[in-house]
C-alpha cells in the first residue's frame, strides 16, 4: 500500500541531479570548503597552539599580531587572540547551528500544522507568526536575554525563539499547496493518519525550501549572536565568542585595531560561507529565491 | 470591496492587539525596571523608590497597567516618557527626522549603485563584472553591520581623519555641507546591504525585460541598446522600486538601529535602545506600536493595490 | 602625579575646614567664590563652550528624580541656598550666609533653622527671588503627588515660615546635620510659575525651565544636545561665555574622538576613559588632568550568603587581590589605592588604616586556619558550603569584565571559584542589586550624599532594603557599633567631633571588610587650552558645576 503512495510521490528532495547542480555551483563549493576549514581550525586549533585561551598574562597585553608565538596578537588581558578566536568559533558556530536546528524544528512544526490543518488553528498560528514578525527581532532578543540568565544555551534558545517565523511561513505556504496533491489525497483515501500524512508524506516534499531556509538561518543566527554579545548581553566572559571578543574592541580601535578586525573577519567568513551554500542549495533545489 | 476592506481592517486590529500584549508582557518580564537608574544613587532610599514606583503607577497589577495604557492609546493619548516627561509622540517625532534623513540618503545610494550594478551585470551576463557583483552582494549581506561601521571609523576617522566618527552635525555649524559630511559614512554603511539586495533584484528584472519580445522588436527597429535599457528596464522596474523603498518604511525603527548605535546618530534606533536601557515603558511601547502600525498600513495598502489589480482575490 | 595633587588639595581643604570648625563664621573669611569681583562688571559674555556628556540630560526640573548627568545642566540654570566648593566648604549662594550653630542660624539643639537670603536675585523672567520661592521649593519636594528626587532630610522639615522676603525659618523633626549639605544640592524653583500648574510632574516648566542661574534655557534637540545662553543679569560672578552647549555622545570612544578633533571643549560625565589617558595627555592644545572622584570601585559581598559570613573568607579574598596590577595594567594607572569608602579629599578621611597587602600565601593560610579545606575539585569548602560564588556587574563594561576575569584567575589559585554573570544595567541595578539578590558585585559607588560624611544609607543595619529597611545597604552589613556611631554622627554638627566619629566608623569597616575596595576613582578631565576659570570639584557630581566662571582667553 505504501508502495503505491511512495511511487506517486514527487522526486526526493535530494537526488543525483540536484547533487550535480550543487557541485557545479562554484560559490557553494567554496562555501563548503571554507566552513570545513573553519570548523576544523576551531576543533583542532586550540590543541596546536602553545597558549590556553583563558590564560591571562598582563605583561603580554596588547601584543600586535606576529609577536613571538602570538600569531594574531593578544587581547587587553594578554590572552592569545588565536587561541581565543578558535575557542570562540566553537561557541559561535555551535550556537548558530543549534539555534538553526531549534528554530527550524519549531518553524516546521508550526508551518506543517497551520498549512495542513488550516481553519481556525491555521489562522491563529499564522497571525501569531505575523505578530512576532512585526516586532523588531532585536527587541525580542534583547528583552529575552535581559530577562533570562545568559548562557550559551539560553542565547541559543533566545535566538531560535525569534527566528522560527520565517521557516514557519515558508513551510505553511508549501504545505498548503501540497495538501491537495494526488499523493496526499491518495494517502487520505488509504486511511493514513493525519500525523503520518503531515510528516511522512508532505514534509519530505517540502524539504527543499526548509533546507535552504535553515542554511540561511545559520548565517543569521551567527550574526545575531555576534551583535547581542557585542552589546554585552550574550555569551559571558571568560567564555569567548566572536561577538563578545568585539565587545570592547571599539574602545581600543585606535591603539589595537586587530582586536576588532580579526573576530569580525571570522564572522564575515563564516556567514558568507553559509550564504554561499544557501545560494547553491537554492539553485540546486530550484527553490524560489525571495528571502534575502 | 467594502467587505474585503473591513475584513482586512479587523485582522489588522487583531494583529495590533497581539503586538501590544506581547510587547507589554515581554517588556515587563525584564527585571529591573525604570527605577534601576537610581540604584547607585546613595540618596535614593528604598522609601523614595517605593514612592516613585507608586507615583508612576508601577505597583498596580500588570493587567490594570496594560488596560490603562491601552484605553489611553485608543483615545489618542500615547502617554509621557518616564525620562523627560514629554509626550511620547513628541519624543518619537523628534527622532524621526534624523532616521528618515539617514535612511533616505542610504536608499538613494542603494538605488543608484544597485541599479547600475544590476543592469550592467545583466547586460554583461557571466562576465567577470557579473561574477564579482554576485560574490560581492553575498559578502555584503554577510558582513556584520556594526563591525563594518567600526572598520569604517578606524580607517576614515582614526587613521585618515577624513570623516567624522559620529553625530549628525557639528555644534554651531548647521550648513548642509556639514550634515552631508556626517552623513557619508553612516549612509554608506547602511546602504551596503540594500545595494546588495537591490542589485540582485535589478539584475533579475533586467534579464526579464531583455528576454521579452518588445525589446527584441525595439532592437530590430534599430534603437540603441542604451535607449532600450533606459526606457524599458528602468520603466518596468520603477514600480517595484517604489515598492521596495516603501517596504523599508516599517523598518524605520530598527532598520538603522545598528548603524545609529555605531555612529551615535540621534535617530529612532538609538532612542529605542536608550529607552529600553532605561526601561522607559511608554516610549518603548510607543515605538513598538508606531512600527507595528506602519507594518499594518503598508500591508493594507499592498493588499488593496493587489486587490484592485487582481479582482480574483477580491472574490475569495 | 595623582599623589601630588591629592596632598595639595587635602591640605588646603583641611585648613579651610579647621577654620570653619574653629571660627564658625570662617566661611566668610574664605574667599567668596561666588561673589562678583569688581573687574568683571563690564565684561560682555562672548564665545561658546561645548560640553560633552556620555548620557543624555533629560530631567530639567531639578527637584524631580534625576541622575548624575542632569546635574551638569541644573548647576548652570539654577542656584541652591549654598554651594559646596572644591575644598568641601559650604559657600552661600542664594543665601546671604551659611547658617551654623555659632552664628545662630541653627539652634543649639539643631532643630530650629533660619536662613537669610540675598535681596538682589531675579528669576530669568525678571521676577524677584524671595523667601516665598524657598518655602514653595521645600514644600513641593514633600508633596506626595510630586515625583521628587531624594526626600531624605526634607521630610524632617516642619513649619516653614516666611519671616520677610529675605528671611525664612523652619523646624526640624529631629536633629540632622547632613541636611545643610543636602540643601547645597536642592535647587530653588520659581513659585510664581509652578504654583499655577495642576500637575507639577507635567508642567511646561519641566521642558523649558526658568531659574536664577548664570545661564538661561535656549533650546533642546532631543537625543543630541541642548543649549543655554548667558544670563547677563546674573547676581554672581560671570557668566563670561555667551553660549553653553551640552552635547550628548553615547559612545565613550566617539566622545574622546570629538574632544581630540576639537568639536568638544570640555569632557564632562563619564569623562575620558582610562585607556585614552596617555594619548590624551599628549594632545596639543588640550589640558588633560587627573582629578579625584568621589566614588569607590569595590567588590560588594552579600554578607547574608553563607560563603561570606566568615570574616576569614573576606580577609583572604582581599589579600588575593592584586590591586596594583589591576590599576596599573587594566586601568592604565588611572585610579588610587584606598582602604576606605571615604574620599581622600574629604576632611573626614582616615589616613591611618592598615594597608592591604597582595599575598596569595597569606590568603591560603587564612583560609586553611579558618577550616576551609580544598575538595577534590580544588575548591575549598567548610561545613558543606563551597567557596564558590557568582560575580555580577553591568554587562558590556569592558574594563570591569577584564577585572573580573583577572580576579577569577587569582581567586582560583587560592581555591576559590568565582563565576561571572553580568546583567544589563537596567536589570543589574534594579531589584537584583537593591534587594541584595547577588552573591557578589563590582560597583562604583558613592557613599556620601552631597559630600556629607554620613554613610547611614549604605552601612546602617536599618538601611538593608532586603530586610525591610529603607536605605541602600545592599551588602547587608550589620554592626551595632557602626549603627550607634552613624546615628550619633548624623546628630552632631561640630566638624571636629564628627571627624572622630567617622574615623572610627572607617576603622571598623576596614576590619570587617563588608566590601573589598579596588580603587578610588580618578576622573580624567579634558578641556581645550585657553578655557579659563575651569575648576574641578569632587564634591559635586559634574565637572560643569561652575560654568559661570568659564571664559575664553582673549
Amino acid at each position: 500500500m505504501t508502495a503505491i503512495v511512495a511511487n506517486s510521490r514527487q522526486e526526493r528532495w535530494w537526488n543525483s541531479r540536484t547533487a550535480h547542480r550543487f557541485m557545479s555551483h562554484h560559490l557553494a563549493l567554496i562555501g563548503m570548503v571554507m566552513i570545513a576549514v573553519l570548523t576544523l581550525a576551531c576543533v583542532l586549533g586550540p590543541y596546536l597552539l602553545p597558549y590556553d585561551s583563558l590564560h591571562i598574562d598582563l605583561r603580554a597585553r596588547f601584543a600586535p599580531p606576529f609577536t613571538g608565538h602570538h600569531y594574531l596578537g593578544t587581547d587587553p588581558l594578554g590572552r592569545d587572540l588565536a587561541a581565543r578566536l578558535f575557542m570562540a568559533g566553537r561557541i559561535s558556530l555551535l550556537v548558530g547551528f543549534s539555534a538553526m536546528l531549534l528554530s527550524t524544528l519549531i518553524g516546521t512544526l508550526v508551518g506543517v500544522l497551520a498549512g495542513y490543518r488550516g481553519g481556525w488553528l491555521g489562522t491563529t498560528l499564522m497571525r501569531t507568526v505575523d505578530g512576532f514578525l512585526s516586532f523588531p527581532s532585536i527587541f525580542l532578543v534583547l528583552a529575552l536575554s535581559a530577562a533570562l540568565k545568559p548562557s550559551p544555551m539560553m542565547i541559543t534558545v533566545v535566538i531560535a525563539a525569534t527566528s522560527w517565523m520565517e521557516v514557519a511561513r515558508i513551510v505553511e505556504a508549501e504545505v498548503r499547496s501540497l495538501r491537495e496533491r494526488e499523493f496526499v489525497q491518495a494517502g487520505r483515501m488509504l486511511g493514513l493518519s493525519g500525523t503520518h500524512i503531515m510528516f511522512r508524506e508532505i514534509l519530505p516534499n517540502a524539504m527543499g525550501p526548509i533546507i535552504v531556509a535553515a542554511t540561511l538561518t545559520v548565517a543569521r543566527a551567527i550574526l545575531m549572536e555576534a551583535y547581542v554579545s557585542f552589546l554585552g548581553y550574550g555569551i559571558q566572559p571568560p567564555l569567548p565568542s566572536w561577538g563578545n571578543m568585539l565587545n570592547g574592541a571599539q574602545q581600543y580601535l585606535g591603539t589595537a585595531p586587530w582586536l576588532a578586525i580579526i573576530p569580525g573577519a571570522a564572522i564575515t567568513i563564516a556567514v558568507t560561507s553559509f550564504n554561499f551554500i544557501g545560494d547553491g542549495l537554492r539553485d540546486a533545489l530550484d527553490v524560489r529565491g525571495d528571502h534575502t | 470591496m467594502r467587505g474585503f476592506l473591513l475584513n482586512r481592517l479587523s485582522q489588522s486590529l487583531v494583529l495590533l492587539l497581539i503586538v501590544s500584549v506581547i510587547g507589554f508582557v515581554v517588556l515587563n518580564l525584564i527585571p529591573g525596571g525604570p527605577l534601576a537608574q537610581f540604584g547607585l544613587d546613595p540618596s535614593m532610599t528604598q522609601d523614595d523608590l517605593d514612592r516613585l514606583r507608586e507615583q508612576l503607577g508601577l505597583n498596580r497589577p500588570l493587567w490594570m497597567q496594560y488596560l490603562d495604557w491601552a484605553w489611553r492609546l485608543v483615545q489618542g493619548d500615547w502617554g509621557h516618557s518616564f525620562r523627560d516627561g514629554a509626550p511620547v509622540l513628541d519624543v518619537i517625532g523628534r527622532h524621526l527626522v534624523a532616521t528618515l534623513l539617514l535612511m533616505g540618503s542610504s536608499t538613494v545610494i542603494a538605488i543608484a549603485i544597485g541599479t547600475w550594478i544590476g543592469i550592467r551585470g545583466a547586460t554583461h551576463r557571466y562576465s567577470v563584472f557579473d561574477y564579482l557583483a554576485t560574490v560581492g552582494a553575498m559578502v555584503a549581506l554577510s558582513i556584520p553591520t556594526f563591525w563594518f561601521g567600526l572598520v569604517g571609523i578606524y580607517v576614515f576617522s582614526l587613521r585618515l581623519g577624513w570623516l567624522p566618527a559620529g553625530n549628525m552635525y557639528t555644534i554651531g555649524d548647521g550648513s548642509a555641507l556639514n550634515y552631508l559630511h556626517h552623513l557619508i559614512m553612516p549612509s554608506i554603511v547602511l546602504a551596503l546591504v540594500h545595494v546588495a539586495i537591490w542589485s540582485r533584484y535589478m539584475r533579475t528584472a533586467t534579464l526579464d525585460v531583455i528576454s521579452q519580445e518588445f525589446v527584441k522588436t525595439a532592437r530590430a527597429k534599430g534603437l540603441s541598446e542604451r535607449r532600450i535599457l533606459m526606457k524599458h528596464v528602468v520603466g518596468n522596474a520603477l514600480l517595484p522600486m517604489i515598492t521596495l523603498a516603501g517596504m523599508q518604511l516599517p523598518s524605520v525603527l530598527t532598520g538603522a538601529l545598528v548603524t545609529e548605535t555605531v555612529f551615535t546618530w540621534p535617530g529612532m534606533g538609538r532612542l529605542f535602545l536608550d529607552s529600553l536601557g532605561y526601561s522607559d515603558y511608554p516610549v518603548v511601547m510607543g515605538l513598538l506600536m508606531f512600527s507595528a502600525i506602519l507594518v499594518v498600513l503598508c500591508n493594507l495598502v499592498a493588499d488593496i493595490v493587489v486587490a484592485i489589480i487582481d479582482p480574483r482575490i477580491r472574490l475569495s | 602625579m595623582t599623589k601630588d595633587h591629592t596632598t595639595t588639595s587635602t591640605y588646603s581643604r583641611r585648613d579651610a575646614l579647621r577654620l570653619m570648625a574653629a571660627g564658625g563664621v570662617a566661611c566668610f573669611a574664605a574667599p567668596n567664590l561666588l561673589g562678583k569681583p569688581a573687574f568683571a562688571e563690564t565684561a560682555n559674555p562672548t564665545g561658546r563652550v561645548v560640553v560633552g556628556l556620555s548620557q543624555e540630560p533629560t530631567v530639567f526640573n531639578p527637584l524631580m528624580a534625576h541622575i548624575e548627568v542632569d546635574d551638569a545642566v541644573h548647576f548652570s540654570l539654577f542656584d541652591a541656598l549654598f554651594r559646596m566648593d572644591p575644598k568641601g566648604v559650604l559657600q552661600p549662594n542664594l543665601a546671604a550666609e551659611v547658617p551654623t550653630q555659632k552664628n545662630g542660624g541653627i539652634s543649639e539643639d539643631g532643630l530650629k533653622w533660619r536662613v537669610r537670603l540675598r535681596d538682589d536675585v531675579r528669576w530669568h523672567d525678571g521676577k524677584p527671588f524671595t523667601a516665598e520661592d524657598v518655602k514653595f521649593t521645600l514644600e513641593l519636594i514633600t508633596n506626595p503627588k510630586f515625583r521628587a528626587w531624594r526626600t531624605g532630610g526634607h521630610s524632617l522639615v516642619r513649619d516653614v515660615t516666611v519671616v520677610s522676603p529675605t528671611e525664612i525659618t523652619w523646624r526640624m523633626e529631629e536633629a540632622f546635620a547632613p541636611y545643610l549639605s543636602f540643601l547645597a544640592e536642592t535647587f530653588m524653583v520659581p513659585k510664581h510659575i509652578l504654583e499655577k500648574e495642576a500637575d507639577p510632574n507635567a508642567a511646561a516648566f519641566n521642558q523649558a525651565p526658568v531659574g536664577t542661574g548664570a545661564f538661561k534655557w535656549a533650546q533642546r534637540v532631543a537625543g543630541d544636545h541642548l543649549e543655554l545662553v548667558a544670563n547677563p543679569e546674573y547676581f554672581g560672578d560671570g557668566p563670561y561665555v555667551e553660549r553653553l552647549v551640552f552635547k550628548y555622545i553615547p559612545d565613550m570612544t566617539v566622545l574622546y574622538t570629538q574632544f581630540k578633533s576639537g568639536d568638544i571643549d570640555v569632557v564632562d560625565q563619564a569623562y575620558i576613559t582610562a585607556d585614552h589617558y596617555e594619548e590624551a595627555s599628549k594632545l596639543p592644545g588640550r589640558v588633560v588632568t587627573l582629578e579625584p572622584g568621589a566614588s569607590l570601585e569595590s567588590i560588594y559581598l552579600n554578607l547574608e550568603k553563607p560563603q561570606f559570613k566568615d570574616p576569614a573568607v573576606r580577609k583572604a579574598l582581599y589579600a588575593a587581590m592584586d590591586r596594583n596590577a589591576i590599576i596599573d595594567a587594566i586601568y592604565f594607572g588611572v585610579g588610587t589605592l584606598t582602604e576606605t569608602f571615604m574620599p581622600k579629599e574629604s576632611y573626614y578621611y582616615n589616613p591611618n588604616l592598615p594597608a592591604q597587602e597582595f599575598n596569595l600565601d597569606l590568603a591560603r593560610k587564612i583560609l586553611d586556619e579558618a577550616g576551609w579545606v580544598p575538595g577534590s575539585d580544588g575548591i575549598r569548602a567548610k561545613d558543606g558550603v563551597r567557596l564558590s560564588f557568582a560575580n555580577a556587574t553591568t554587562a558590556g563594561n569592558n574594563l570591569r569584565e577584564q577585572v573580573q576575569q583577572f580576579l577569577q584567575q587569582t581567586f582560583a589559585e587560592i581555591g576559590v571559584e568565582m563565576t561571572i554573570s553580568n546583567l544589563p544595567a537596567a536589570v543589574m541595578w534594579g531589584e537584583f542589586w537593591l534587594k541584595s539578590q547577588f552573591d557578589s558585585a563590582i560597583a562604583g559607588v558613592t557613599y556620601l550624599i552631597a559630600a556629607d560624611p554620613d554613610a547611614t544609607n549604605r552601612l546602617h543595619t536599618g538601611a538593608i532594603a532586603a530586610k525591610g529597611g529603607k536605605g541602600s545597604n545592599t551588602g547587608q552589613y550589620s554592626n551595632p557599633e557602626v549603627d550607634a556611631l552613624l546615628e550619633k554622627g548624623a546628630r552632631t554638627f561640630d566638624p571636629e567631633e564628627r571627624r572622630a566619629i567617622y574615623n572610627r566608623v572607617q576603622e571598623i569597616v576596614r576590619e570587617d571588610l563588608p566590601f573589598l575596595p579596588l580603587f578610588a576613582y580618578t576622573n580624567v578631565l579634558g578641556r581645550k587650552e585657553g578655557l579659563e576659570g575651569f575648576e574641578p570639584n569632587a564634591n559635586t557630581r559634574t565637572a560643569s558645576w561652575h560654568a559661570t566662571t568659564w571664559r575664553w582667553q582673549s
